[in-house]
């Protein structure tokens, strides 16, 4: 729970033909984190890439397959079955040149729908111009004649154009004239000379105009448009009809071939993802790379052998110093700490080998919450709204229950319900009235945690092989070493006793010791010229005093905002205490929702940052890699 | 903030090339190539240089603009900012192009993959998706349901009449230019001439070379000319590159041109020394407008603007290398580099 599992990188080679089925093993089990082939031995004379034309075949029948589902939809739950194989390269190509011809035919049908649609809509405009072009006052039968000297063209384009496309035609003598505006389409007739009508043929192509269908109808007699318009919407919507029998039809053709096809691209998503990383071969053979926890080889080899009876070779070997941070983490929470990880992720993901910090941060998260909104009632308010948001919070709302438990834990500790401090005794005090108490309790609380994390860090530098930074840096031991001298020296120059006085100069030794240390080491590390070496030590050195004093004081704000819950609520009674029986209630009941939605808020958010950076910062650099197994994608179907 | 960027900018623009530098890179041994560049703080194509790989050397030439271009967005907000993510875009809209020309020639996906600039940080489209597409329509709607609708819906409606590349690449870049300016009409107004000039310079650049290769290398009529052009309210504004358009001959449309630019093409008798005139031109103003108390965001673009323009000389050396070009020939060509060939 405190580290990353073991885990070891095996090599697995196989016969190239039996490489999907292996991966398809390999995703079953469940604990496979595919990695890349290291550049020495064996592997590097497996200098081919045999899985890349299957992931290539796989991607484009994986997206083909969504894009027809997307659009024919109505597909059933995916039911992988325990024992299903894997396809092989020719099947998946196979499948994706079948789907192709299903997807072809899909956006084909799907293109003449748009188009009809684009039709219904353009005789709907159309309807509306008739009006207009009957009220202009020419004849149009004579306007439009193919044999006259001026070129009339009637039709839309985007209005964004029209002005563009009036300049351009300017330059050829042509004239726009628009008589309707629907939406983005501007209606207009074009007119000029015939003789430079080629010209202008390429400008309107580019300005996406749309000619007009002006029927014959309309050219001799205009009042028989409305009947072809009557017509030819009919028309339009019959085809509208026809279409959309051909789309049921062909989902009902393509449907039960469909779900085998899903189920074949799932079967194959194995080998696609791990090629994604690497799988390399020579010959007939491949070989994959990847990370399994230790305690898991024997019931791999189990697996495999059961599956391939000795065709294969697998290669195990314990990571190398070399490959730290190559080596993905793989940490197993118990269920009530998982609420938690998301929380410890989004810092970052524990390099493998460091120390994990979500066991430690769910209880000082919680710790610093209850401490900071210590109250029985709020505490109580918080704990109901996570349970009954739970179905909505998922997990989540653990965090919500454990935190208004805690904060009720700590009501009682400060005597407070709801904002009233005389109701009941303080088990331990209220912090109203014994602040300095308060501020000493957290600011030793904040000396306590400082010192863990450094030790954490000590512990993480050791592991990943970085002894002088272990041993010398600021957040190693001599940091460690003048941050206890110096706390020392703060308590004793504090502290009027004989025996604190005593401790004084021991304390003072500790911290120049561990500063001096601190400084040396940088000034070793530093690599420049003198002058920026000197300037880069003192700076850095100093940054440490400095660091360790802040990050400690830091930690009143868990006093303060003790205090300030208690503050908060006086306000709230001496609002409430000038106004009426009504008003009084409504004042507190309106008071303690401010309290807990914006006070609740803000400590939430102050427990979490001093927990990323008075905590994380100093001793978890969150850079590791997440182990991600191959898996099935819809492994809980399976049956 | 505009002093952070004001040191920002002064900082990187020490990285900028002066000639020697060029001359340096040109004459230096093979061997000392890789130095010469990390020497001159493009660590990531002395890399490159070494691969042997002009397409990689061309993708590490974006990522180092994109790189420098993420530190000096850093403290913008507003327009500014907008406008400088804006300027990285055109990267992507050659993304969208190589996607249609991969479609329309049947590309693999993968190798359609390869040949595509990482945006990284300013990347806007789902590329895993797009190069999927079974075919240039399916591609252009799916871009038309992308960040780049408003450019792509008038250049799939051109394409689907005429199914001409050299439509669908014209009507992308008009609309990316467009897009441009509309942005920097703000700013315009907020930062002053400088900011002005340094887009009048651009699109004026743009336009002219687009008219002349429009006009007499693809022999297109007057009016789509003018239709192709960016709307412009600069020195070359739309009503003259209306007139421009509709002149016959090389000689003709640089006698037409307002009196400054006149000047600047005396003795021109080639398109391609247009390209060369203008690109110097923009140089010039962005040098000016770089080392002078401009606005930040001025001074920011005047930087990136020559920036691209060294990496786009370095990258011609390094080319001109790879094909055993001889010296002068190099040193030749990089006084011909076209504005916006990246």
């Amino acid at each position: 729970m405190f580290r990353a599992e073991p885990l070891l990188k095996i090599r697995l080679l196989m016969l190239a033909t039996e490489a999907p089925d292996a991966a398809l093993e390999l995703a079953r089990f469940g604990l496979f984190n595919p990695a890349e082939h290291a550049h020495s031995g064996y592997d590097q004379a497996f200098d081919e890439s045999p899985a890349e034309a299957y992931r290539e075949a796989w991607l484009q029948a994986e997206s083909r397959l969504s894009k027809v589902v997307e659009q024919c939809g109505g597909l059933g739950e995916l039911v992988i079955p325990a024992d299903a194989a894997a396809p092989s390269l020719a099947d998946l190509l196979e499948l994706n040149d079948w789907l192709k011809e299903v997807w072809t035919t899909c956006l084909g049908e799907h293109e003449a729908e748009m188009r009809t649609q684009d039709d219904q809509r353009h005789l709907e405009a159309l309807e509306e111009t008739l009006e207009k072009l009957e009220r202009l006052n020419v004849d149009i039968a004579q306007l439009l004649r193919q044999d006259g000297l001026l070129a009339v063209n009637i039709g839309s384009l985007p209005v964004i154009s029209l002005k563009r496309v009036t300049d351009a035609l300017s330059i050829t003598g042509f004239l726009v004239s628009t008589f309707d505006q629907h939406n983005e389409q501007v209606y207009a007739v074009i007119a000029g000379p015939r003789e430079r009508e080629a010209e202008v043929r390429g400008v309107l192509s580019q300005a996406g105009w749309r000619e007009l269908p002006v029927p014959l109808e309309l050219r001799t007699h205009p009042q028989a448009a409305r009947a072809w318009l009557i017509e030819e919407r009919k028309r339009v919507e019959e085809r509208a009809g026809v279409q959309c029998k051909v789309m049921d039809n062909l989902r009902g053709q393509y449907r039960p071939r469909m779900d085998e096809a899903r189920l074949r691209v799932a079967l194959a998503r194995p080998l696609a993802e791990a090629a994604l990383v690497g799988v390399r071969g020579k010959g007939g053979l491949a070989g994959v790379a990847g990370w399994i926890p230790r305690r898991r080889v024997d019931a791999l080899r189990a697996l495999l052998e059961e599956r391939f009876h000795g065709r294969y070779l697998l290669d195990v070997a314990v990571p190398e110093a070399h490959e730290a941070a190559k080596v993905p983490s793989l940490v197993r929470y118990p269920g009530w700490l998982q609420p938690f990880v998301p929380l410890v992720k989004s810092y970052g993901v524990p390099r493998y080998g460091e120390f994990d910090p979500t066991l430690p941060f769910a209880f000082t998260y919680l710790l610093l919450f209850g401490a900071m909104f210590g109250d029985i009632g709020h505490g109580a308010v918080i704990l109901v709204l996570a349970a009954a948001l739970y179905r909505r919070l998922g997990r989540m709302a653990w965090i919500g229950i454990a935190a208004g438990a805690v904060s009720m834990l700590f009501g009682l500790f400060y005597g407070s319900i709801f904002g009233y401090e005389d109701v009941i005794e303080p088990v331990w005090m209220s912090p109203l009235h014994n602040p300095i108490h308060v501020l000493t309790v957290a600011v030793s609380f904040g000396v306590g945690f400082i010192i863990l994390t450094l030790l954490v860090n000590v512990r993480n530098k050791f592991t990943a092989g970085h002894v002088s930074e272990a041993l010398f840096d600021s957040t190693g031991i001599a940091g460690l070493v003048f941050y206890l001298g110096a706390v020392g020296s703060v308590v004793s120059l504090a502290n009027a006793s004989e025996s604190a006085a005593k401790l004084a100069n021991p304390a003072a030794v500790l911290a120049v010791l561990g500063i001096v240390t601190v400084a040396i080491f940088k000034w070793v590390e530093t690599r420049a010229g003198w002058g920026e070496r000197a300037l880069v030590t003192a700076i850095e050195t100093l940054e440490t005093g400095i660091n360790l004093f802040a990050n400690t004081l830091s930690f009143m704000r868990v006093a303060a905002f003790s205090l300030n819950h208690v503050a908060l609520a006086l306000a709230v009674f001496t609002l409430a205490n000038g106004l009426s029986t009504a008003g009084h209630w409504f004042t507190i009941a309106l008071g303690n929702v401010v309290i807990i939605v914006l006070e609740g808020g803000i400590v939430a958010i102050q427990a979490l940052r001093l927990m990323y950076y008075e905590g994380f910062s100093r001793f978890f650099s969150g850079d590791g890699r997440e182990f991600v197994p191959l898996r099935l994608e819809l492994e809980r179907n399976k049956v | 903030m505009s002093a952070y960027l004001n040191t920002r900018v002064s900082l990187f623009s020490g990285r900028l090339w002066q000639n020697g530098d060029f001359d340096a890179l040109i004459g230096s041994p093979d061997a000392d190539i890789a130095d010469t560049l990390s020497d001159r703080g493009l660590p990531q194509l002395a890399a490159g240089y070494n691969n042997q790989d002009p397409l990689s050397l061309e993708q590490r030439i974006i990522a180092e603009i994109l790189d420098e271009t993420r530190v000096l967005i850093r403290p913008l907000t507003g327009d500014a900012r907008n406008f400088l993510i804006y300027w990285t875009e055109r990267f992507e809209i050659s993304n969208v192009k190589t996607l249609l020309r991969g479609k329309m020639t049947g590309e693999k996906p993968a190798a359609l993959l390869a040949r595509l600039t990482p945006m990284g940080a300013f990347s806007r489209l789902d590329v895993q998706d797009l190069v999927h597409a079974e075919d240039v329509t399916e591609l252009l709607r799916r871009l038309e349901a992308g960040p780049y609708a408003g450019i792509v819906r008038q250049a799939r409606r051109a394409f689907e009449d005429s199914h001409d590349p050299f439509i669908l690449d014209a009507a992308l870049d008009r609309g990316y230019y467009e897009g441009l300016a509309r942005r920097a009409q703000p700013l315009e107004n907020a930062v002053g001439a400088a900011f002005r000039r340094l887009m009048g310079s651009l699109i004026d650049c743009i336009n002219l070379v687009w008219l002349l290769r429009y006009r007499f290398n693809y022999n297109l009529p007057p009016a789509q000319v003018y239709f192709l052009l960016v709307a412009s309210h600069y020195g070359l504004s739309s009503s003259r590159l209306r007139q421009l358009a509709a002149l016959g001959s090389l000689d003709e449309i640089l006698i037409a041109l307002p009196d400054g630019l006149r000047r600047e093409m005396n003795g021109v008798t080639e398109i391609h020394e247009v390209f060369a005139r203008m690109d110097r031109m923009a140089a010039d103003v962005a040098g000016k407008v770089l080392h002078s108390g401009a606005g930040a965001i001025a001074r920011a673009f005047a930087f990136l603007i020559l920036r691209e323009r060294d990496l786009r000389s370095v990258r011609a050396v390094l080319r001109g290398r790879h094909l055993g070009l001889p010296m002068g020939d190099i040193k030749q060509a990089l006084q011909r580099m076209p504005e916006g060939a990246l």
